[in-house]
């Protein structure tokens, strides 16, 4: 679905951290989030999947209000909340609200598992689990129903290098095969320019850029520049 | 010196008699703190939840409230439990006086405020993070309760066990309503208010004993079910 936010204002103790007059993120395609700590990624994103409300403005899901798409979209940040159960039972518990079969549920979760080399956690209690790992379960359960669109909050932060090609593939391929909307917060430039068809860079609490990728290396706005080359 | 050892031989000897009066007395209790913490919590659980989780206006005046109404007076649960199911009370025609409902009745009264209080003051971070992420992953308002109660099942075990203890242990409210009548409404702790005042160490003593074999399993319980869960915040009573 598209995504649009609308004059969006958040202000926390009368410091406004957030300030986006319209922003239109794409259907289908894989966007990255760049900017500095304290920028406003977070914000926005929380925003949009209706976890903080705006102090004025709204964001529009195809035109359309957050009920209406509320249970094809999610939000997986760096430190999502594990529920007090198995990895199994974590992966699968999208399904279950969405009462699904248990031979699906059984099915998709392996798939999952799979997708993640995940395996040796399967059975383990997610609270138990390294930071690392507690972000490959989030990510694995945000999928698990497939949604439309994904929005993630720095999803390697805690993960090691050869792991993060294994997720940046997945995410490839769910774009690719499913046509996900894929919202990426990163501080990892490269990443970026390895995942994304579009960035929007932010600063203050506002969108200084939406530029496609290719064009982003070339940008003649100094802070940019020099974002990127340090990160 | 000598009455508190020749107490707890009689104590013992009394709790090895299998004797009928004894028991029945502490069954009533159980019975009775059983019966008040499963109403308490029924109510005071989703209660504190609510208010504790959401963010209202007044909010602050209510977890005042809450704190008043935690510490509350036993005695003066027991007379307002009076006033209610008195003959001339809004409750008087179904002659409640005296009998072990009217000590529900009044230990609810007492216990409600504890445990939505224990809940009020600690669900609010946990719970409003497990709130959330159940809405990303799209559960409906059924299985978000569910889950919430799931994940924040050692907190819900605390505050209940806690009411359970200060419904057992409470002499007041019990006294006040239900009378101390032998073989209807004694309780433990009335029946070791009277010994005592009659000069019967050793069953009291005995039953002081009981009581707190009955609280320390409790808390036991407790104790192994909460142990092995890494979500362990902490948890004010208070
Ligand atoms: N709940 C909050 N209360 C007060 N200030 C907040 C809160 N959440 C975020 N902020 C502030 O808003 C700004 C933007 O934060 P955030 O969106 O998390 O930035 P980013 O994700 O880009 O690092 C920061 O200055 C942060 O301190
Ligand atoms: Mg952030």
């Amino acid at each position: 679905m598209d995504i649009r936010l609308r004059n969006i204002k958040k202000t926390y103790n009368s410091k406004t951290v957030l300030q986006i007059d319209s922003l239109k993120i794409k259907k289908g395609k894989i966007t990255g989030i760049l900017g500095p700590n304290g920028s406003g990624k977070t914000t926005m994103m929380k925003i949009i999947g209706d976890l903080i409300k705006p102090d004025t403005g709204r964001v529009e899901y195809d035109g359309k209000g957050f009920e209406s798409a509320s249970d094809r979209l999610t939000y997986v940040s760096h430190n999502s909340y594990l529920f007090n159960d198995s990895v199994f039972g974590n992966i699968a518990a999208p399904l279950k609200f969405r009462d699904m079969k248990k031979e699906y549920i059984e099915k998709r979760v392996e798939e999952l598992i799979d997708n993640f080399q995940i395996r040796y956690l399967k059975y383990e209690n997610a609270l138990t689990l390294s930071g690392g790992e507690k972000q490959k379960v989030a990510l694995a359960r945000a999928l698990s129903f497939k949604p439309e669109v994904l929005l993630i909050d720095e999803p390697t932060s805690n993960i090691d290098p050869n792991f993060i090609k294994l997720i940046e593939s997945a995410l490839k391929r769910i774009n690719n095969d499913l046509k996900t909307t894929i919202v990426i917060v990163t501080h990892n430039t490269a990443q970026s320019l390895r995942l994304c068809e579009e960035i929007i860079f932010m600063r203050d609490g506002n969108v200084i850029q939406q530029t496609l990728t290719k064009n982003i290396v070339n940008s003649n706005d100094e802070f940019i520049k020099e974002f990127i080359e340090l990160n | 010196m000598d009455y508190i050892i020749e107490g707890v031989k009689g104590a013992f000897k009394l709790i090895l008699s299998l004797d009928k009066e004894i028991y029945s007395i502490v069954l009533l209790s159980i019975y009775v703190s059983f019966a008040s913490t499963v109403i308490s919590s029924l109510i005071g659980v989703p209660l504190g939840l609510v208010t504790g989780i959401k963010e209202f206006r007044g909010k602050r005046l209510l977890s005042k409230i809450y704190y008043t109404f935690m510490g509350l007076p036993p005695v003066v649960v027991g007379l307002v439990t009076v006033l209610i199911i008195s003959r001339s009370g809004p409750l008087g025609t179904v002659g409640l006086i005296y009998t072990p409902t009217a000590m529900i009745i009044a230990q609810s009264l007492l216990v409600t405020p504890i445990i939505t209080g224990i809940i009020f003051t600690n669900s609010k971070d946990t719970g409003l993070e497990i709130i959330n992420i159940c809405k990303t992953l799209g559960a409906n308002k059924k299985h978000t309760f569910f889950k919430l109660i799931k994940e924040l099942k050692p907190l819900i075990l605390v505050a209940t066990v806690t009411g359970f203890g200060r419904a057992i242990s409470e002499v007041g409210a019990v006294m006040i309503v239900g009378g101390n009548i032998k073989g209807h409404t004694r309780v433990m702790t009335t029946f070791i208010a009277m010994s005592n005042s009659m000069g019967n160490y050793d069953t009291s003593i005995a039953m002081g004993i009981i009581l707190l074999i009955i609280s320390f399993s409790a808390n036991s319980f407790l104790y192994n079910r909460t142990m092995g869960d890494s979500n362990g915040y902490k948890i004010k009573k208070y």
